[in-house]
């Protein structure tokens, strides 16, 4: 499992290349496609069950999925409704009427010869993605529903490919955004906020290590308030780090060959992570005719506002209303950071369940409690326990309520900050329906009380066995009491309240 | 429609039935006519196949047929020429020596096995007149019905907006018993009419059945419609004559005749050929011999770089000459720079025949999204079903050449509708068949099935 702790780490080495090309001169402008795989359990148009990356090859293929004779598509209408609710998410106008068409190209993965897409009427169109740290909205184009095709592996050795039906037919929604990125830094601020939107929203578990998220990034480059330069396309990138230097590196080279006196011709690229350089796929005059047709099977898709304000009752909270909600409640930026990674590496449901949030159980624990003091417990502690143990929000032995428990015993002094910790950890590895107060009693973890004439003894005790310290102490090397309260916190296996103990300590030894 | 049929447990037991070859069977092999699918076995079969089975029917096998659909006279398949088996009931000439005229096409095989007594009905597809063609030519009943009434599932697709599955039996009285079983809602055909739009339309065909006295004898009440450019030129002065008759006597028995124009018609055929052509060409696009059916393997040292020259091999050997004809004409007509121009136009065309033929009809569509009543329109239309008497296989021009895209002239109008349209035998001429075809609104598929057998009654007295 990944650490949500690390998530966001900067890729240090791009930021000078990338300023050089500022320094120069010359503005950048981005626009970025993302396929992003639909989270259904059955797939686009057929019954068949959508599969992971790591499943046994054509296991889940069905006649249409094989493109066999007199086979005929059948919309799954719960990926209308994630496309939809990603839709709204990104604050698009639904429209009414949307289409499904044909676009066609020999490939072997592609099983029928054509894909079904949306090229002349869109799911959802003109909507906006807010950036949170780049402080910019980018607008987003449209949103369409397509087919995901098969996957071909060349065997390179034995000299031919092999094709895996088992993504072919997946729902994919094809989010195109304008081009009003400027740097490759936003550019991956706006894949992670698309990421982060539609795992929240539950259309897409945006794994793009395992191809769930797949973006093509459009580059072109232009001296300030001057007309955009000619635009390249970079297709298939698989990460956030490689749009990143995949952006950069095309800057860079549309810069070398202007200020070189050169054109850049439009064209369609690949990019090698291993060399961090882009490559020529196809030229613009190369560029297929897809010989677009509307799909004769499928009938148009007829969206009311009934329709849409039933997924807007259903729409899950979005990551800003999230923010915004626990800023409220007092939170702090760290806190509020630390639990929205720790949701966006948990594992999402299919059809839109979007499953245990570790948002949501915070918002469980805290109901009646004070929510910094709450926040303190899950961030720092509970999230690191389940990190360390390999464990999420899901799968989380320790229910909302024992939480709960839990604080109040600290918090009302019943038991020590110390020991809760104890407490929360055994709890962890030990699951059982015990609740917690009972737990702290087997392990002898209550708290002693202040004024207890136990603490007296011990006191006692520890003064007796340490004559050396008590000496040290009366002589003004009053640190020296640390190592007094360090032995009564052992012998006390936690219970006693440090504080306490060193003021007990402060009185009999002022005598 | 009459559904509740359905569940009256097994109302086709021992009715013999033939299937199309482009309609999947798991019992035999499903071949198109194609050496593409030469051994392919569907893994599942047609709903229409099962829906037939439930209710009783033996399955006989398979019919030959243009390959994939394509063609008007049944000459472009894999397992050879179908010969038309009607001959005069006056000839003395010896078998073998008689003149071997085409069955049309595409579903020649399916009106050859009604016409020569091998089965009570047979199944067959129709996207421009393939089922009403060939049961002309045979002298048998032949039935589309509203596109979306029975299931396409399992129909191997040439033109899925226009195929339709047809019904062919030696007269029209045999049809509604087997319609009936198939007309069902199959919420696996996308294109399948839902039932509420099935409901609407029965209401609206009760109504005109109401007003028609459909006893036997009378036909007080019927308005039949005869459109003027269902007459062209190439039209054959000696089919009309069967037709003349008909309704000669239709008007003696209460029928009110009104010629009317369909002005769009002209433009149909063109129109036809265009889009047939184009989902054809993406249609076929699937058969590249990889997944299923025949594949043939690129020769050693051809450049197999790209994925679509290795297709070449299987796609230039598996597809006969007339399925290549059209996926090139499609193809073309799909391309960035035709796409305007000929399919844009062509869908605009077909849009404008739809109204040409809700203007004349008595009953709303129930599909538009405000049907109109027209008191004064007419309740069906009549022409005849094809241009002359079945071609001599002989004539390449009649059955492959320019003449041969003309027989789909006079049916192709009501594929593009989607209207349901019946070709009943006329009479002969010459000692050939000739078919008059009935064409309603959408969804009075009954009341196009009832004036069939009125008709049949004329004719047979």
């Amino acid at each position: 499992m990944r650490s949500p702790f690390c998530l966001h780490g900067p890729v240090r080495h791009l930021h000078s290349a990338y300023d050089d090309v500022r320094r120069r001169g010359w503005e950048l402008v981005v626009g970025i496609e993302v396929h992003a795989q639909i989270k259904s359990r059955a797939k686009l148009f057929s019954n068949s069950w959508t599969s992971t990356y790591d499943e046994l090859a054509n296991t889940h293929v069905d006649a249409f999925d094989a493109a066999f004779p007199g086979s005929l598509p059948r919309l799954n209408s719960s990926c209308v409704d994630l496309a939809i609710r990603t839709a709204l998410g990104l604050n698009a106008r639904i429209r009414r009427r949307s289409a499904f068409d044909r676009k066609h190209y020999f490939y072997s993965d592609l099983t029928s010869g054509y894909q079904i897409t949306q090229n002349y009427a869109p799911l959802a169109t003109s909507g906006y993605v807010h950036l949170k740290k780049s402080n910019i909205d980018v607008r987003i184009k449209q949103i369409q529903l397509e087919q995901d095709t098969a996957k071909t592996t060349l065997e390179q050795r034995a000299g031919y490919s092999v094709i895996d039906l088992n993504r072919a037919g997946t729902g994919l929604m094809e989010i195109v955004s304008e081009p009003d990125i400027r740097s490759p830094e936003q550019a991956a601020e706006y894949i992670r906020t698309l990421q982060e939107l539609l795992r929240a929203v539950g259309s897409c578990d945006g794994h793009m290590e395992q191809g769930s998220l797949r973006c093509d990034v459009n580059v072109s480059v232009n001296r300030p308030g001057e007309s955009l330069g000619t635009r390249c396309e970079i297709k298939n990138l698989n990460s956030v780090k490689s749009a990143m230097l995949a952006i950069t590196s095309e800057t860079q080279r549309h810069v070398e060959l202007l200020e070189r006196g050169q054109h850049v011709f439009q064209e369609t690229r690949g990019f090698s992570e291993a060399k961090a350089q882009t490559y020529s796929l196809r030229s613009k005059e190369d560029a297929p005719d897809y010989m677009y047709m509307p799909d004769p099977n499928l009938p148009p898709l007829l969206i009311d506002d009934a329709y849409v304000q039933r997924i807007l009752e259903q729409l899950p909270e979005l990551p800003e209303q999230t923010r915004t909600r626990l800023r409220l409640r007092g939170l702090n930026d760290v806190d509020i950071d630390i639990m929205m990674s720790m949701d966006s590496i948990m594992e999402i449901g299919f059809d839109g369940k979007t499953g245990s949030k570790i948002v949501s159980y915070f918002d469980r624990v805290s109901q009646y409690r004070d929510p910094t003091v709450v926040a303190k417990w899950i961030t720092q502690r509970l999230c690191k326990e389940l990190v360390a143990r390999g464990l999420t929000a899901t799968n989380n032995p320790v229910t909302a309520e024992r939480m709960g428990e839990l604080i109040d015993m600290v918090q009302d002094g019943k038991i020590t900050h110390g020991s809760g910790r104890r407490l929360l950890k055994y709890m962890l590895d030990s699951p059982s329906a015990k609740p917690p107060s009972l737990i702290a009693t087997e392990l002898s973890l209550i708290a002693l009380p202040i004024d207890d004439e136990a603490l007296e003894e011990m006191c006692a005790e520890a003064i007796a066995r340490m004559p050396e310290e008590v000496q040290s102490y009366k002589r003004g090397r009053v640190k020296v009491v640390d190592r007094l309260v360090g032995h009564v916190m052992k012998n006390s296996r936690g219970t006693a309240n440090a504080r306490a103990v060193a003021e007990r300590f402060a009185a009999m030894l002022s005598k | 429609m009459p559904l509740e049929s359905v569940t009256n447990g097994t109302p086709l037991t021992n009715k013999t039935i033939a299937i199309k070859d482009n309609i999947c069977t798991t019992q035999f092999l499903t071949t198109c006519g194609s050496r593409m699918l030469q051994n392919f076995r569907s893994p599942y079969d047609a709903t229409v196949v099962r829906l037939l089975e439930e209710a009783g029917a033996h399955i006989t096998g398979k019919t030959n047929c243009d390959e994939f659909g394509m063609g008007s006279a049944n000459i472009h398949s894999i397992h050879g020429t179908v010969v038309n088996p009607h001959q005069s009931p006056f000839s003395s000439v010896p078998w073998h020596e008689r003149e071997e005229r085409s069955p049309g096409g595409s579903s020649g095989g399916s009106a050859a096995a009604v016409a020569a007594g091998m089965c009570d009905a047979a199944i067959g597809t129709d996207t421009g007149g393939s089922v009403r063609l060939p049961a002309s030519y045979c002298g048998v009943a032949g039935f589309k019905p509203s596109y979306g009434m029975i299931s396409r599932l399992g129909v191997v697709s040439y033109a899925d907006s226009l195929d339709c599955v047809g019904i062919l039996a030696k007269t029209t009285a045999e049809i509604p018993s087997i319609y009936s079983i198939l007309s069902v809602f199959d919420e696996r055909d996308p294109t399948s009419a839902r039932p509420e739009i099935r409901k609407r339309a029965s209401d609206f065909t009760q109504e005109l059945l109401d007003s028609w006295d459909c006893q036997p004898g009378t036909m007080d009440g019927l308005t039949i419609g005869i459109p003027q450019e269902y007459f062209p030129k190439e039209l054959n002065d000696c089919t009309v004559k069967p037709l003349r008759q008909i309704l000669d006597v239709a008007s003696s028995l209460g029928a009110k005749i009104v010629p009317l124009s369909l002005p769009m018609t002209q433009y149909a055929l063109s129109a036809y050929y265009v889009i047939a052509s184009a989902e054809a060409s993406s249609n076929m696009a699937r058969y590249d011999g990889i997944q299923y059916g025949t594949r043939i393997q690129p020769p050693h040292g051809a450049d197999t770089r790209k994925v679509s020259n290795v297709y070449a091999y299987t796609r230039s050997h598996g597809f006969g000459h007339e399925v290549q004809k059209r996926i090139l004409l499609g193809t073309y007509a799909l391309t960035a720079d035709a796409f305007d121009n000929y399919f844009l136009q062509a869908q605009r065309i077909r849009r404008l025949v739809t109204s040409d033929f809700d203007s004349v009809f008595r009953a709303p569509n129930p599909l538009s999204a405000n049907p109109v009543k027209k008191p004064h329109g007419v309740d069906v239309l009549l022409h005849p079903s094809a241009v002359g008497t079945a071609p001599f296989l002989s004539d390449s021009n009649a059955t492959s050449g320019l003449d041969s895209y003309v027989q789909d002239v006079l049916t192709a109008p009501a594929s593009l509708a989607g209207l349901p349209a019946l070709s009943v035998p006329a009479g002969l001429v010459a000692g050939w068949p000739v078919g008059v075809s009935i064409v309603g609104q959408w969804g009075s598929d009954e009341l196009v099935l009832k004036v069939g057998q009125a008709i049949e009654q004329i004719v047979a007295t």
